[in-house]
């Protein structure tokens, strides 16, 4: 053997972490590299050079353990005092929670599945410096799933609505929404998921999507979930440095690969954005005490930070913004009033409750949305009556779903609010049917794709959802009396009721 | 609204979730049991994998190795994301520690040559075994059944690249700062002649995509390396005046017991299985006496390195450890007889 010299030549931080990261990997020679990483060809990018890889954070095992043991015991912490204090009780309302079994049903699962593919780069991509730092982001994002899971437990003990997500996740119809989108992405090819994942949803939609809830919670004396939302951070940033590193890489390897992103920047910017209808309508309608509007936060979040800043540094990559973005913007002025009046008419059937939006909040949306409320705010008058005189609005009969992002069909076309935005596309004889020409676009790219979904309606319809009328769906979706349907004299409603004057007589004890 | 701290006691309504009362009763939950049971979607998928479309994005079919209920099968350590880093915090922290001593101290200068030899060609090498460990491990992490199962092979995969790491710590540290002494391992690893069978063998088993099968693969491998290494090698080390390989190596013997428990646990739900034990039974003793007659003939010419270097007898150490593997098997119920 060489004995080391004395006088050797300490590594740089760099060098260090290449040691002690990608160094470990070796050129295969007994199998074939085709063999080892079969699905990295498909998908027709073109990688010449994976050194060229930035690692775009530099934590080794030892570090990351301890950084995040460290986070987790606070917050922990957290979620014990708040269990034992009955915390709970000084929200702003249990309305609110409505925002937080949305989460736990959509959002939970999806940080699981990205868990499970995360791990799939961490093997199958080629490139060691990638691996690596897949495989910290799929540890991570099962930090996320079961910190939100152990987040919201407490919730669940006293609240409805929580109870069954996971089974209702597989099944119930709001929920295939966002399953279907990550089912998407995990269905795809390594490197359209990290620009579907990686890049567009850790990424260009991130804080659409996870400041609303966070912020949300702060403002309505959720602590747990602010806490949760705060440790999240650091995590997150790593992530989006990887979504970043990903996309870059892409771009930097072969000028071919351009188009391929383009095109998944335009889906996937589009897939994103659907499901951020259901924020959308969190942020404008669940919240008893309100952060911002739908459409404040798409022009912050995307418009200034997404379209102001990191578009025009990856023009110089020749990508432009997302091909339907324009749509999306016309949309900010009313897409949450269209997405919840949907939900609103269907709660009856879902596993959160809805309500007609008191006068201090009607006003306060007509202040946010002073061109287009006034429109739906003759919808809720209109409703309030109904209501007063015992109809309460629920819509008996089955929605149709758009194809491709599977919400109700319920959107309009922009410059009319009373005519519904349909597209259809004929494939093999078979007609579909989409909500806009973004899910239309993107169905016409992958037909034999998206001709799978699996629509809920089309399901009950088929006799595979346990029944055929609405009490047995119901009960295959796993619902119990009082996860549903109008929020005042719910169980949820009147427990608090009761709560609370049980805690005002005896205060101060 | 601020209310004053309650004396009043609100019972809750629910004890836990309601797929945990249909699976424990109605009883508490754990933490681990909240956030592992029942995690991973099972039906109603929406697309087919566009790089294996003959199969649903999770199935039980990437594996002959299948549990008629998943969640029958628990890690005994009940290991979900907290107490996992918190466990791995302690680990890397008890190794920093002994990394600082033997470094202060100049403990691998004072190493005997024989053994300061061994530490090059012997130990830094295994790295690159430790780096292909984590991918065989994430595979099972992306392709098992069940968040129970797969949530041990993620935990193990991170742990494997931990090891990885801890190795080239070592490297690092032995070659004065530099990297030198992992180039020089590396090179072992891929064109000394001592390496290749064993090289060979770990490419073969990252080929292999049967998850369950790569897994017990990996674990026959790892059983007969880590008693070789890391727990003879230290009785050997301490014997010999190489107190610093023994520090090390401890540290790797603690982990591969903490690996020992979710898989032995995992092995004898499987063989154990209503349903399909006896093809599991059957699949892993293939898989395993194979895996064994591999590792055995390509941990010979490492042994006979060794033996080279510190006159010792791992050639006679390795033939018993394969037996004892063999028995180990057959204590949790499969039979590795030829
Ligand atoms: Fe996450
Ligand atoms: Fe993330
Ligand atoms: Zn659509």
């Amino acid at each position: 053997m060489t004995i080391a010299p004395k006088a050797a030549r300490k590594l740089t931080m760099k060098q260090r972490y290449s040691a002690l990261t990608r160094d470990l990997d070796w050129e295969p020679s007994y199998v074939p590299a085709e063999e080892l990483f079969p699905y990295t060809r498909f998908e027709g990018i073109k990688i010449h050079d994976w050194s060229k890889w930035e690692d775009p954070f530099r934590l080794t095992v030892d570090a990351y353990a301890k950084y995040q043991a460290e986070k987790d015991k606070r917050l922990y912490a957290v979620l014990d005092g708040f269990a034992q204090s009955q915390g709970h009780l000084s929200l702003t309302d249990a309305s609110y929670l409505n925002a937080m079994k949305l989460f736990l049903q959509g959002v939970t699962p999806l940080e699981y599945q990205a868990h499970r593919n995360f791990a799939y780069l961490s093997r199958h991509l080629n490139g060691p410096g990638p691996r690596f730092a897949s495989l910290c982001q799929s540890l991570d994002e099962m930090r996320h799933a079961q910190t939100e899971i152990h987040t919201l437990s407490n919730y669940n003990k006293y609240y409805s609505g929580f109870h069954d997500y996971l089974h209702m996740h597989d099944r119930v119809w709001y929920l295939s929404v966002p399953k279907s989108f990550f089912d998407d992405a995990l269905s795809a090819g390594p490197f359209e998921f990290l620009i579907a994942i990686g890049f567009s949803f850790e990424y260009l939609l991130t804080n659409l999507l996870f400041v609303p809830f966070m912020s949300g919670a702060s403002f309505n004396g959720d602590l747990p979930t602010m806490t949760f939302g705060f440790s999240a951070q650091s995590d997150e940033s790593r992530h989006m440095t990887l979504g970043l590193e990903a996309i870059k890489f892409l771009l930097e390897q072969d000028e071919d690969n351009v188009p391929i992103v383009q095109h998944w920047i335009d889906k996937w910017f589009w897939r994103g954005y659907r499901v951020t209808a259901l924020v959308a309508q969190m942020l404008d309608y669940m919240l008893p005490r309100k952060v911002m509007s739908w459409k404040e936060a798409f022009e912050l979040y995307f418009e200034q930070q997404m379209l102001g800043g990191l578009f025009q540094d990856l023009a110089f990559y020749g990508i432009r913004p997302p091909r339907d973005v324009e749509k999306a913007i016309q949309e900010k002025d009313y897409i949450s009033h269209q997405a919840y009046w949907i939900l609103y008419q269907f709660s009856h059937a879902a596993a959160f409750t809805t309500s007609v939006p008191s006068d201090e909040h009607l006003d306060w949306l007509e202040e946010q949305y002073p061109d287009t409320f006034p429109t739906y705010r003759k919808l809720w008058d209109k409703e309030r009556k109904n209501v007063e005189n015992g109809g309460r609005h629920f819509v008996r009969g089955l929605p149709q779903l758009c194809q491709v992002c599977q919400i109700p069909m319920g959107f309009t076309e922009a410059d009319d609010p009373f005519i519904q935005c349909q597209r259809e596309t004929i494939f093999e004889g078979e007609r579909y049917n989409f909500c806009s020409d973004g899910c239309k676009n993107i169905f016409d790219h992958e037909p034999v794709k998206f001709r799978q979904s699996w629509l809920p309606v089309h399901q009950i319809y088929q006799g595979n959802c346990g029944a055929a009328d609405l009490p047995g769906v119901l009960q295959w979706y796993g619902m119990q009396p009082g996860d549903g349907g109008e929020y005042l004299g719910s169980v949820d409603h009147e427990n608090w009721l009761a709560w609370h004057d049980m805690a005002e007589t005896t205060g101060g004890n | 609204m601020q209310f004053e701290l309650r004396t009043q006691v609100i019972e809750p309504t629910r004890k836990t979730f309601s797929h945990l009362v249909r699976r424990y009763g109605d009883r508490p939950a754990s933490r681990y049991e909240e956030g592992t049971i029942d995690l991973q979607a099972v039906t109603n998928f929406h697309y087919r994998p566009l790089w294996d479309p003959s199969r649903e994005i999770y199935s039980p079919d990437y594996s002959v190795l299948k549990l008629t209920d998943v969640y029958a099968y628990t890690d005994p350590r009940q290991f979900y994301y907290a107490p996992y880093v918190t466990a791995r915090a302690d680990l890397h922290e008890a190794f920093g520690s002994t990394l600082d001593y033997l470094e202060k101290r100049g403990m691998f200068d004072r190493l005997p040559p024989a053994w300061s030899s061994l530490v090059q060609d012997i130990l830094l090498p295994l790295r690159h075994y430790e780096a292909a460990a984590q991918m065989i491990s994430s595979a099972a992490a992306r392709f098992g059944w069940g968040a129970t199962i797969t949530q041990c092979a993620a935990y193990a995969a991170f742990d494997r690249i931990g090891n990885a790491q801890m190795l080239s710590r070592v490297g690092i540290s032995f070659g004065g700062g530099s990297a030198d002494c992992l180039d020089l391992a590396k090179t072992a690893w891929i064109e000394a002649d001592t390496w290749q069978p064993l090289r060979k063998l770990v490419e073969e088993t990252l080929a292999e995509r049967d998850w369950g099968k790569a897994l017990i693969a990996l674990d026959t491998m790892d059983r007969v390396l880590y008693t070789l290494f890391y727990t003879h090698l230290d009785d050997v080390a301490i014997a010999s005046g190489a107190g610093s390989y023994s520090l090390v190596a401890q540290h790797f013997s603690s982990w591969f017991a903490d690996q020992r428990r979710w898989l032995d646990a995992l092995i004898k739900a499987w063989v154990a299985d209503p349903e399909h034990g006896a093809t599991n039974a059957a699949a892993i003793s293939q898989t395993a006496l194979a895996a064994l007659g591999e590792i055995h003939e390509a941990l010979c010419p490492v042994a006979s390195a060794a033996d080279a270097l510190i006159d010792d007898n791992c050639h006679i150490t390795l033939d018993t450890t394969v037996a004892q593997v063999r028995d180990a098997y057959a204590a949790l119920g499969v039979n590795l007889e030829a």
